[in-house]
């Protein structure tokens, strides 16, 4: 009992380091998955805005899975102003796809619509998205002394490494290198499957042994009598000496089963009536009463 | 007169334009191919009653798949707004596996596995046929995504191999359904003669022992730990395992009978339809009729024969571990490919022939469960790594 006991403490501590440790990389799947992917700061002959004008601008990248809407979100660059523009809410154009992109113009005139900025990005070298409470801050970056025409973003989509990109990407992949699918990456180091047959099949035996040793033990484990484990008054008293080892096997369930099953329906093999060719005393009945027949004339 | 003339050529015009939107003016011999292989298909589940409730669904819908229409009227599968297209979608976007898997849950007696639980290693045993095959492919020269997605047919299990194949490579998704299901409706035949040829006579006449009653709170615990183990190791395996154990779940809880009445009832057998149905129809022989389909039939028998050999030879091994008395039959080894109940009753069927009073039905159903688990457990890890 004691070294039961010591295993349920050990699990139990186990259990509560894992839940303390696990948490490190919980995805949000709302606008605290949005990034500020990609700025450029000095436009002269790049992407032009919907007034033709070449401005600079904050491509804003939607790193979840699902849709989020960025509408009433802040963004700013000026960090003692966080709610320096505010994005409105229910614009469809502020909905951006999973792993998609929106792109702002930092014009400083707020009036061509929703996209455009009420500041721009020279004035600072700093641009910031804050949340619609205006203090918890989603995304930011400091850029310094920025090239003509060239942009500043993270290297790959979402990715913490910033850098001046080769091309300019607006609305599109920063990384614009030939792109490998996981499965290409893993058969390169893999060319014949080996590897994949040794990981996974060790995944697959570490999945099935542990329910095995789950249920090796559960009928031990949810057998144990807590109350009298922590109760000091119960461990005195003697343990009911229990039927020695007498395992039932399924068989010998099924059958008592089909016998009470045959009892409760009353499909016993004794009957209480008696099938014989003698003839019977008693030969009278209403339907061979002459009595009753239908020849008769109805009086 | 002139006007009659007129007449007559605007009708021979129009009839000409009908017969060319008949599939008369449209067939192939592939069509005519697909056909015939859609009529076998409705033959064996007929007359043979090889896995009758997926082989006519199938084989009806390569029959609707290969009339030869003229593109454009909606009405193909792989044309948008097509009703039929509408209904694949839920093929395309694994809808419909998940759900059969949750009528699964509901119909499957966890019992044998709980009783036994060292038969779960057995089911991980025979994934060796997935990993076997996605090997061969990438031999052969598919691509990394294809290969897993072939290589899951070794699994045995249709909608797992669906679901896959959807994720993975959904231009095969046919011809891996197709062979997965065809190679599972010809366990019968393909399985024995591997058996026989790994085992001894004497090995063949092992005796197990009778399976232990196992307690209502056992059942109920099954799937719930069961579910929070494997997903927290294959997290990608959740659509197909959370489903799985949540119909258990509905069964074994006692108290949600209507549910699982439903989920093990009505629902499965709608989405057995929608999916046999549509995974036929999708056979279109434009499509279908490829080099590519050929190799991934071979690979589906290679991928059986593998599983097979990897859950006997497991049992093997594991039996130069066990005291006389605890060791397992090694004819049981086969049921690890999921396939359930087929697989489980060829080990019956086998055992049967060389001892008339040892029956292993039971005792295969442990390892033909865990497969079911297995092999969703290494679809999850293959969409892990490849996708």
């Amino acid at each position: 009992m004691k070294t039961i006991r010591n295993v349920i403490r050990k699990a139990a501590g186990c259990f509560i380091l894992v839940l303390l440790i696990l948490p490190g990389s919980i995805q949000a799947q709302s606008t605290r998955d949005l990034k500020i992917n990609e700025i450029l700061v000095l436009n002269d002959s790049n992407y032009v805005d919907d007034y033709g004008q070449h401005s600079a601008w904050i491509e804003i990248f939607n790193s979840a899975y699902n849709t989020v809407d960025i509408g009433g979100s802040y963004l700013t660059n000026d960090p003692l102003n966080p709610t320096k523009y505010f994005i409105p809410k229910g614009d469809p154009i502020t909905q951006i796809a999973p792993r998609n992109y929106l792109v702002f113009f930092a014009d400083n005139v707020p009036t061509r619509g929703i996209l455009h900025l009420n500041f721009t990005l020279e004035e600072t070298d700093y641009v910031a998205i804050y949340e619609g409470n205006g203090k918890k801050i989603i995304d930011a970056v400091k850029y310094g002394p920025q090239k003509p025409d060239v942009s500043y973003g993270r290297l790959t989509d979402g990715n913490h490494e910033w850098g001046f990109l080769e091309k300019t990407t607006p609305m599109a992949n920063n990384f614009t290198g030939t792109v490998e699918s996981a499965g290409e990456k893993f058969v390169e180091m893999d060319p014949y499957g080996v590897g994949m047959a040794v990981i996974a099949m060790s995944v697959v035996f570490a999945a099935l042994i542990l329910l095995y040793i789950v249920f090796k033990n559960t009928k031990r484990i949810y057998s144990i009598n807590l109350k009298r484990m922590f109760c000091r008054e119960c461990k005195k008293e003697p343990l009911e000496e229990s039927l020695p080892g007498i395992e039932i096997s399924g068989e010998v369930n099924a059958a008592i089963a089909m016998a009470i099953h045959l009892y409760i329906s009353e499909l016993h093999d004794h009957e209480e009536a008696i099938l014989t060719i003698k003839k019977v005393s008693r030969t009278y009945s209403p339907w061979s009463s002459k009595i009753y027949g239908l020849r008769n004339h109805p009086r | 007169m002139e006007h009659s003339g007129s007449f007559l050529t605007f009708v021979s015009d129009h009839l000409n334009q009908f017969f060319t939107y008949t599939a008369f003016a449209n067939v192939t011999s592939g069509h005519l191919i697909m056909i015939c292989i859609g009529l076998i298909f409705i033959y064996l589940a007929i007359a043979k009653e090889y896995e009758p409730m997926l082989l006519i669904p199938i084989g009806f819908g390569i029959l609707v798949g290969n009339i030869a229409f003229m593109p454009g009227l909606k009405i193909g599968i792989y044309e948008s707004g097509s009703v039929l297209n509408y209904l694949y979608f839920g093929v395309l976007q694994g809808i419909y596996p998940p759900l059969i898997f949750l009528g699964i849950g509901a119909m499957t007696d966890f019992s044998a596995l709980i009783s036994n639980p060292k038969l779960m290693l057995i089911g991980a045993a025979a994934q060796l046929g997935i990993f076997g095959a996605y090997a061969i492919a990438l031999l052969l020269g598919f691509s990394p995504s294809e290969a897993g997605a072939i290589g899951i047919i070794g699994g045995a299990d249709g909608p797992t191999a669906i679901f896959l194949s959807s994720k993975l490579a959904p231009e095969l998704l046919g011809a891996i359904a197709i062979s997965a299901y065809s190679y599972m409706a010809l366990v019968p035949v393909i399985q024995p003669p591997v058996m026989r040829l790994l085992t001894t006579k004497k090995e063949r006449l092992i005796r197990m022992k009778p399976p232990r009653s196992v307690s209502k709170v056992e059942k109920v615990l099954f799937p719930i730990i069961g579910m929070l183990l494997t997903c927290f190791i294959v997290p990608s395996g959740l659509p197909l395992l959370g489903m799985l154990f949540f119909g258990n779940l509905l069964k074994e809880s006692g108290v949600t009978k209507r549910l699982a009445d439903t989920a093990k009832g009505p629902m499965i057998d709608i989405v057995t339809i929608l999916i046999g149905l549509t995974v036929g129809a999708s056979t279109q022989a434009t499509t279908f009729l490829t080099a590519k389909s050929v190799g991934i039939f071979a690979l589906g028998a290679a991928s059986f024969v593998i599983a097979t050999f990897g859950g006997v030879m497991f049992v093997k091994i594991i039996n130069l571990f066990l005291k006389e008395g605890n060791k397992m039959n090694p004819l049981i080894g086969n049921a690890g490919v999921s396939a359930v109940p087929d697989s489980a009753r060829v080990s019956q069927v086998v055992g049967l022939e060389y001892d008339k009073t040892n029956h292993l039905l039971m005792h295969a159903m442990g390892p033909n469960v865990a497969g079911v688990i297995g092999s969703a457990v290494a679809a999850g890890i293959i969409l892990g790594f490849l996708s």
